[in-house]
């Protein structure tokens, strides 16, 4: 097989898997024959790693850093959301002073949207990443339940709940 | 009816490809180190199957990460791999398994 095509079909693999085989894994297609069949074996073998990840062993251990799977805005976004609750609990209080109200207002809904929101976000993250990378997918998913156990217990704590 | 050992073509090895490339390439480990190269050549010489360098390398990944084989020290870009301890241990079970499925298999196909 040629080194264009090689280098090409290596770069069909995602990046955890490239860092640990993609430089014997060129040397390999680069001794066989680079017929069609072996291209459609590599196009389908790339693909079935994406969807099914090779875990464990050497795999992803340096091509995943905490602050990369932080970047994610699966990890980001229900943070934010929480964190964007609390202000808003924070702001209601320096405003209207900590009194519960009978009538639930726009703060309240939108505090509440916030919180039911980023479930499915969290639970998309936590399948995308806990296997892949389970020490930093269980430390960003810590601060999701930390972010909103802060909000959370904001309501409690100023009694508007 | 006719016994088995009489309807073995060459055709009839050509279907009887054994496909499991994990088992494959720890098998064909097991009398020493190879790189991907090798392993694809010599279990095609074994059984007849000859891997994809995809369905090799899927292969390679999921038996080091669950430490059946380990790498070796590069030849040049070439990585060899060798069966380990664990890896032994496993390939001895499962072909021992299948030794006595083959067994039954054929035992019944002879007979009549």
């Amino acid at each position: 097989m040629n080194r264009r095509l090689a280098r090409l079909l290596v770069g069909l693999y995602p990046r955890g898997w490239r860092a640990r085989y993609g430089d014997e894994f060129e040397a390999l297609l680069l001794d066989r024959p680079g017929g069609l069949e072996a291209v459609a074996n590599v196009f389908w073998a790339a693909f079935c790693e994406h969807i099914f990840p090779t875990q464990g062993g050497a795999m992803h251990r340096e091509a995943v850093s905490f602050g990369s799977v932080m970047k994610q805005p699966s990890a980001y976004l229900p943070l934010a959301m929480s964190v964007t609750a609390l202000a808003l609990v924070l702001l209601h209080v320096a405003r209207y002073g900590a009194m519960h109200e009978v009538d639930e207002g726009p703060t309240a809904h939108l505090w509440q949207l916030l919180m039911v929101l980023q479930a499915p976000v969290i639970v998309v993250f936590a399948v995308k990443w806990l296997r892949r990378a389970p020490r930093q997918a269980l430390l960003v998913l810590a601060q999701h339940v930390g972010a909103a156990l802060a909000s959370v217990g904001a309501v409690f704590f100023f009694n508007l709940g | 009816m006719r016994s088995t050992r009489d309807v073995v073509s060459d055709e009839d090895m050509g279907k009887g490809h054994y496909s499991d490339p994990p088992l494959l390439v720890l098998a064909s480990l097991a009398n020493g180190p190879k790189h991907g190269h090798a392993m694809i050549e010599d279990i095609a010489g074994m059984c007849g199957t000859r891997l994809g360098p995809g369905t090799l390398y899927g292969a390679i990944g999921r038996l080091e990460a669950q430490g059946w084989i380990a790498p070796m020290a590069a030849v040049e870009r070439r990585q060899p791999y060798r069966i380990t301890a664990e890896g032994k241990r496993v390939l001895r079970a499962k072909l021992g398994t299948l030794q006595r499925f083959a067994s039954a298999g054929l035992e019944r196909l002879e007979v009549k």
